[in-house]
Formats: C-alpha cells, sequence, structure tokens
C-alpha cells in the first residue's frame, strides 16, 4: 500500500472535519487504560473499583492521540520540538532560601532545565502539572527501575482534552478536588477524570500504602486513590454526553493564561479594576487567532513563526496578518475576522521597522517603572490556598521595552513590551567561567540549614538576607562538596572572598534577567502609545526611554539598585536622551520649515507670474 | 532601486562635470593648486562691498553648509550603510534641515531677481518666436549664454524642489498621512533630494565657471 493511502488509512473519525462548522455530538463510551499501558476495559459506574477514564484510549479512539500530543502545548519535553520565540517559564521560588529560578525543557537562551537542578520529570509534573493541559514531562516513560515503579502507580499525567474543550462549566480544574490537586498529589491517572463534571477523586497516591496496586486494590486501601462516577451522566448504553466544543471556551484558556497587575504605586488591583483584552470584548475568543490543526501545534502569533512553526497560518495570523495582511499579496487578506486596518496617521514609517505591533498596544500602560504581575502559572492563580498579596513572589515585573530575541534569520529583532524575572539560586561556578546551578534538593538541605532561622513574610515576599547569611550560606555549600558556590542575584554574582566574606560582581550573564514577551492584554486604539503626541515616548522622561526598571533580591542593597528601559533596547544613553530632547525643539523646526515653503513658495508664484505676464506682453504685441 | 539609481546619478553627474570642465575650459589658472584656491576664493570671499550682499553670500555659505551636511547625513546611511538614517545623523540631519530651508528662503527672495530670465539669455528664442509665431519681436543675433541660462534655470529648479523636499517630510510629521502615504511621502523626499543634490551640484559648478568668467 503507498504510504499516502497508509496515512489515509490511519486517519480516525474525528482526525479530519466534514467541514460542518456545528458541533459534534461526543456520546462516547469511556476506556481505561491497562496495567500494561494498553487500552483497558470499558469504564462501569457501578463497578466500585472503577478506574479513571484514559483521554489517551477514550478520546484516542477517534483522535490520534499520538498526533496530538506532539502539538506545542505537550512537546516542550520534546528535544526535537523547536524552541521558537523565548516564552514564560515554569517559575521554582522560594523566599526563604532565596531561589526564584526560571525552568524550561525549551532552549531558550537564559533558560534552566528541570534536570540541572535534579528534577525529574515526575517531580517538575508534580510541582508545576497544576497549569499544565497534561503530556509533556507528565507522559515522559523513565529508565529508572524505582521511576518506572512509581509511574506504574501514579499513572502518567496523559494530555487531558478536558481541560481545554470541555466546554461544561463544571469542568474542574482548581477546586479542592479538581485538576490541579491531583497533579500536585501525584495523581496522575486520575487528574484528568477528576476534572470532569461526572467524576469525583479521593485520596491520593501519596498517602496510599507501600503495596498498593491501582489495578488490584486492597479494599483496605482507603487512603489510596478512587474515582467515583455520577451514574446519570451515564445513558441505558453505558455512554457519556461530553460538551467537548472544538474551539476551546476562552475560560479554559485563562485557567493558565491570566495575568493580574499591580497599580502604577505597586498597590493591589482587583481582576475588575483591570480591562479584558480589547479582541475578547469585540467578540473573538483566543482560538480565534492561537489556532491549529490535529496537530495542535497552535499559533503563537508573532512575526517570524513562519520559520519555526509547520502551522500553515502561522505567518497570517499575528497582529500584522490579521490588521494589514499581506500588503504586497495579489488578493486582500487584511481586515480578517473584522480587524479594523489600521491608518497610524501620523506616525513615520520607521516606528513599524523598529516596534512590534505589542510596543504600543499590549500590556498595562507603562508608568514611571514597571509593575508587578501575576500570572496564572507563575503565581498558581485559580488553584486554592493562592497566596493573594500584591508582593508575592515570584516577583515578574512587566512592561519591560526590550528589544526582542529573534530564532529568525529574516526578522529583525524589535523592540517590544517583555515581562522581567530576576533570577536568584545558588550555584557552582564551572573551569570556564560558567555557572550552573546547585540541585535543589541539595540547596534546601545545606542552605536551609543556614537560614532557618529567616523569618518569612507573610505577604509571600522575600526573606530579606544580609550578605554575611550569604557567605555562611556560600561556605556551607562548599563544605558539601560544591566547587566553588556562587549566589546568583538581582543582577549580581557573589563570590567567597579568602578572608570568608562576599564579594559581588555584575558582569556575568548568568546573572541577566530573563525576559519574556507580553502581548496581552491588548488596550484599545485610543489607549495606544503615541496616541495624539510623540512625547508620550519621546521626552526625556518618557516611561518607554527612561522608566527605571528595579531590580529585584532578597538583598536589600542590591534591591535598591534600578535599571533604564533604554538599556535593555540596547540603546545608549547620549543618542536616546539627544533624540528625546530634539523633541522639544521639533515644533520650531515645522515652524521654520512651513514658513520657508511658504516663502519660497511666493517667490515662485511671483515671479511665475511675472514670467506669465511677460508672456502675455510678447503675444499682446500681435494685436498692435 | 534607489541606491543604485543615486549612485549612477552622482557619478554620471561628476564624470559629466568633469568632462565638461576639461572640454570647455572656463580660463584661469592651470595649476591645480592655485585654481583651487582660486575658485574658493570666488565662493568665500565678497566680491561686493555692500552689507546686502555680504549678507547674502554669508547665507549663501551657510546653505552650502547646511546642503554638505544634509546631503551626507542623508546619503551615507543609505548610500554606503545600507539603511535607513537614525541616531545621531538623523538628529544632525533634522536640526541642518529647517536651517537649510531657511536659508533657501532668504536666496529665493534676495537672488530671485538676479536670476531672471532676460532676452539676452536666449536670443535664439526671439528669432524662433519671430520665426514660428510672426510676433514683432526685436532681431537679436548675439551668441547664446548657455551656460548662464542653465545657472540660472538651475536656481529656478532647486527653488521649485525645495518646495515638495520640505512639504514631504514636514507634512508627515502631522497627524495626516496614513503608513502607505507615510511611505510615499519619504520615498518622495528621497527621490526628490538625489534630483536636488544634482541640481545644486550642477548650480555651484556653473556659478563658479561664470564667476571666473566674469559674467555674474
Amino acid at each position: 500500500m503507498p504510504l499516502v493511502a497508509a496515512e489515509e488509512a490511519a486517519k480516525l473519525l474525528g482526525d479530519e472535519s466534514d467541514g460542518s462548522r456545528a458541533h459534534s455530538i461526543h456520546l462516547i463510551p469511556l476506556f481505561a487504560e491497562n496495567d500494561t499501558g494498553e487500552k483497558g476495559p470499558r469504564i462501569d459506574p457501578n463497578d466500585e473499583q472503577a478506574m479513571p477514564f484514559s483521554t489517551r484510549w477514550t478520546c484516542g479512539e477517534c483522535h490520534s492521540y499520538g498526533t496530538i500530543s506532539r502539538g506545542w502545548h505537550f512537546n516542550a519535553a520534546d528535544s526535537n520540538a523547536p524552541a521558537g520565540r523565548p516564552g514564560e517559564p515554569w517559575l521554582y521560588f522560594n523566599s526563604k532560601l532565596g531561589v526564584q529560578l526560571p525552568l524550561s525543557y525549551r532552549d531558550w537562551p537564559g533558560m534552566h532545565r528541570p534536570g540541572q537542578v535534579g528534577l525529574t520529570p515526575p517531580e517538575f509534573t508534580k510541582i508545576f502539572g497544576r497549569h499544565m493541559p497534561g503530556g509533556g514531562p507528565g507522559q515522559v516513560t523513565p529508565t529508572d527501575t524505582k521511576e518506572i515503579a512509581e509511574q506504574y502507580v501514579s499513572g502518567k499525567l496523559e494530555v487531558n482534552c478536558l481541560a481545554c474543550h470541555n466546554a461544561h462549566p463544571g469542568q474542574d480544574q482548581g477546586s479542592p478536588t479538581g485538576y490541579a490537586i491531583q497533579v500536585t498529589k501525584m495523581n496522575f491517572r486520575w487528574a484528568a477524570a477528576a476534572s470532569s463534571e461526572f467524576a469525583g477523586v479521593t485520596g491520593s497516591v501519596a498517602d496510599a500504602g507501600p503495596t498498593y496496586d491501582p489495578f488490584m486494590p486492597d479494599e483496605g486501601e482507603t487512603k489510596a486513590p478512587r474515582v467515583t462516577y455520577d451514574k446519570k451522566a451515564f445513558d441505558a448504553k453505558g455512554n457519556v454526553f461530553m460538551q467537548i466544543v472544538r474551539e476551546a471556551p476562552k475560560q479554559r484558556c485563562y485557567f493558565c493564561h491570566s495575568d493580574l497587575f499591580s497599580g502604577e504605586n505597586g498597590e493591589k488591583l482587583e481582576k475588575w479594576c483591570s480591562d479584558e483584552d480589547v479582541h475578547m470584548m469585540a467578540g473573538l475568543t483566543c482560538v480565534d487567532c492561537h489556532r491549529n490543526g490535529l496537530g495542535h501545534n497552535i499559533v503563537r502569533g508573532y512575526d517570524g513563526e513562519a520559520a519555526d512553526s509547520d502551522n500553515p497560518l502561522a505567518a497570517a495570523t499575528s497582529c500584522r496578518g490579521c490588521h494589514l495582511g499581506d500588503e504586497n499579496g495579489k488578493r486582500p487578506t487584511g481586515g480578517r475576522l473584522g480587524a479594523p486596518v489600521p491608518e497610524h496617521k501620523g506616525i513615520p514609517a520607521v516606528h513599524f521597522e523598529r516596534l512590534t505591533c505589542t510596543a504600543c498596544h499590549s500590556g498595562p500602560y507603562p508608568g514611571d517603572q514597571p509593575v508587578l504581575a501575576k500570572t496564572s502559572r507563575a503565581h498558581r492563580l485559580g488553584t486554592i490556598n493562592v497566596n493573594k498579596d500584591v508582593r508575592v513572589m515570584p516577583h515578574i515585573l512587566a512592561p519591560v521595552f526590550a528589544r526582542q530575541a529573534v530564532t529568525d534569520a529574516n526578522s529583525s529583532p524589535k523592540i517590544g513590551p517583555h515581562k522581567l524575572l530576576w533570577p536568584a539560586y545558588w550555584g557552582t561556578l564551572d573551569d570556564q567561567g560558567g555557572i550552573k546551578p546547585v540541585e535543589l534538593a541539595t540547596v534546601t538541605e545545606v542552605v536551609g540549614a543556614v537560614l532557618k532561622d529567616v523569618p518569612v513574610p507573610a505577604t509571600g515576599d522575600w526573606s530579606e538576607l544580609k550578605e554575611e547569611q550569604i557567605a555562611k550560606a556560600l561556605k556551607a555549600l562548599d563544605g558539601s562538596g560544591q566547587k566553588k558556590p556562587v549566589y546568583v542575584t538581582g543582577g549580581m554574582v557573589y563570590e567567597l572572598n579568602d578572608d570568608g566574606t562576599v564579594a559581588g560582581r555584575t558582569d556575568h550573564p548568568a546573572a541577566e534577567p530573563y525576559l519574556w514577551p507580553l502581548a496581552h492584554n491588548v488596550r484599545p486604539a485610543g489607549q495606544s502609545l503615541g496616541v495624539g503626541k510623540c512625547t508620550v515616548c519621546h521626552s526625556t522622561k518618557s516611561p518607554f526611554f527612561f522608566g527605571s526598571v528595579g531590580v529585584d533580591s532578597p538583598i536589600v542593597s542590591v534591591s535598591n539598585g534600578t535599571r533604564t528601559q533604554y538599556e535593555f533596547q540596547r540603546a545608549p544613553y547620549g543618542r536616546t536622551w539627544a533624540f528625546a530632547m530634539s523633541f522639544i525643539f521639533r515644533p520650531w523646526f515645522k515652524v521654520v520649515a512651513i514658513g520657508s515653503s511658504a516663502v519660497i513658495g511666493i517667490v515662485l508664484l511671483l515671479f511665475g507670474l511675472k514670467a506669465l505676464g511677460a508672456v502675455a506682453r510678447v503675444l499682446a504685441e500681435q494685436d498692435k | 532601486m534607489f541606491e543604485t539609481v543615486s549612485i549612477f546619478a552622482f557619478l554620471a553627474t561628476f564624470v559629466g562635470i568633469v568632462v565638461h570642465w576639461v572640454a570647455t575650459p572656463a580660463g584661469g589658472s592651470r595649476c591645480v593648486v592655485r585654481g583651487a584656491v582660486h575658485t574658493l576664493s570666488l565662493l568665500l570671499i565678497e566680491q561686493k562691498s555692500s552689507l546686502l550682499g555680504a549678507l547674502k553670500k554669508l547665507v549663501y555659505l551657510l546653505a552650502v553648509l547646511c546642503f554638505l551636511v544634509l546631503a551626507i547625513t542623508g546619503f551615507y546611511p543609505v548610500l554606503v550603510k545600507g539603511e535607513h538614517i537614525s541616531g545621531f545623523l538623523m538628529m544632525i540631519h533634522a536640526t541642518f534641515a529647517p536651517v537649510f530651508a531657511l536659508c533657501m528662503a532668504i536666496l529665493a527672495v534676495t537672488w530671485a531677481g538676479g536670476h531672471r530670465f532676460t532676452a539676452e539669455d536666449c536670443p535664439w528664442m526671439s528669432r524662433l518666436l519671430r520665426r514660428v509665431t510672426r510676433l514683432h519681436v526685436a532681431p537679436d543675433d548675439r551668441p547664446w549664454r548657455c551656460s548662464l541660462v542653465l545657472y540660472k534655470a538651475a536656481f529656478w529648479c532647486l527653488l521649485f524642489l525645495m518646495l515638495p523636499l520640505i512639504l514631504s517630510i514636514v507634512i508627515s510629521m502631522f497627524h495626516l498621512l496614513g503608513t502607505p502615504w507615510q511611505h510615499t511621502t519619504l520615498a518622495l523626499h528621497r527621490w526628490i533630494s538625489m534630483v536636488f543634490v544634482i541640481v545644486a551640484v550642477i548650480h555651484t559648478y556653473l556659478a563658479i565657471r561664470l564667476r571666473m568668467a566674469n559674467v555674474i
């Protein structure tokens, strides 16, 4: 059979749409996974020992699970997946230990891989899987015997299709019995079922006895995970009606992709005080722009994405793609989805070469300094027992107007708004001068012992550290076998001197802040930067160039420092200041230029009329 | 395309001037150094003693200085570095531009009268008019002063080009034109400035020649 034909034959019922825009009815049987990882028995809600349904074997009946699990949301742990533009990392933090560390399996500059700090994929999933839609590190097959045994019990954290596609309001991601808490309890196998509106899960793998076997549970295992199905959800044939929609509702996306910014003076702002993205208010949903096919390689929406993605809409589905379209194309493509085509009256074209669209249109309106930002994934928003204080860690600052990292050689590094995080961690200096973080378990044990008396503020803010305490912790790390221990914080690298004190230096790239672009919320056009006058940005006091970016650190002397926005744009101070100053005189330049034009125009008109008069006189001679 | 056309146009202009200079020498010293000093003195030293004459010459020299600065800051990044004008070059360009515009306005007022075309400039025109229109035009058999006519034409051409040159960039600073028109006005500014530079070089060359020949 030819390969193409074979692939065609392998397509499942739901892999390809027949073109109907109506929702497909999902009245389907549920299947569990068996002890060998294959398709298990059909779920019977009357079975006292019923297993949680498996999305792989339930949804996978009609949708190619393997193809889906290579999509953007699930492929972080796949080293062959293109990293694309730097994005939001997972943030491990511990205020008492002075740790605030960006982690990711993706190969982004400035990022640390979980393995570098001693986190195995299951451990990483246990900490951060609360805001993952499953897959990725959650379904990596371990090679270590102990981990294999653990995964036999906990199961894999399969791709949770319901996390995005369940339109039922009972989809439970963050309640005390929902998806997030199940992941935290290592109930990976049960997490998707617990999130559904028709199943409940009690107990946890962590509390189960050492001989617990999920496929043959003892009746005495009262603390082990147990799933109970709502029998009313099953019809006479044992099928369940699931409110599955192709286009994920925005509330599903918001669970992992919400932002909350503090006020300009660091005051706490409630969600209702801030506006939603202008696209949402216009009636769009997230997936109207962030589209994907079966491969779930969702459009991230940045310029140059087409070089990283095989999504055919990657090039066309961006700010520019919808609002402007391909200006040189054969047919008009701008104004997609009713997007207004901007005129940008009075904005010199150079702005569009140097700035991203988001620079003027996205994020909180810039003030004298960036504000503190909370994100779902960094601050566990939407889950239980969230510290709602404005100063709670991790500390993310936004907006910082920085030059973007580019992944495409054809794209120019434009300036855009970013979120910024100052990494803080304990590391070791290698022979090449590089810094590697010390494993978190070692930090907890060694540094934790030194800093055990340091008070932790109720706000969730940093515990204040002094240089003497840093010195003691570094000595302890040195004594525990860590060669050349260092402490990185606020752009500084602290090393031990021979006399036992510490010295800080600022020139190490490992101490540089990690920045990732922010694109939402998009503000209305009337609240864009530069509306009305150029001096919003082109003045010596403009937040865009001269706003001060705070340095974040548990060490007070370090956190008192600031950087300025233009430094992140790689712009020299003198030139930036002089250019801003020139706008003071620019109105006079305009007056002089227009006045001069008027004078020249009058002279031309005057002598033109004189010439015309001369011609008229010559012609008048003929009549004489 | 602009870069290519500009380079060819500038080269053609300079080559043309050199060829013309060699083919039809304007007189004066044959020594290169003495010739250069003489040429410079024709532009720098006021030949007339009146205050207005001195002011006119000063304004002219300031205009030449501004012209050189604007031409260098405007064309250097585009033709040499292959990028748009920006940074300090942009600031210098934007600072000298209004001064140049003002100088050109003053020169327009003070020089326009002296650059009027007269019947003596184009005797062949009288003959042509007589022949074609049968008008009562006085016969004039004097030879045609081609350089003088071109010199005056270049002056009026410069004034004429100044208007779109200034307005194309000033208008874009107001909230009037959208992005496509911003691109258009910028392109207009570039192309006109290229023509302006060529005409200005020709005008200056002719001014030197005519001064050496004591025609003006």
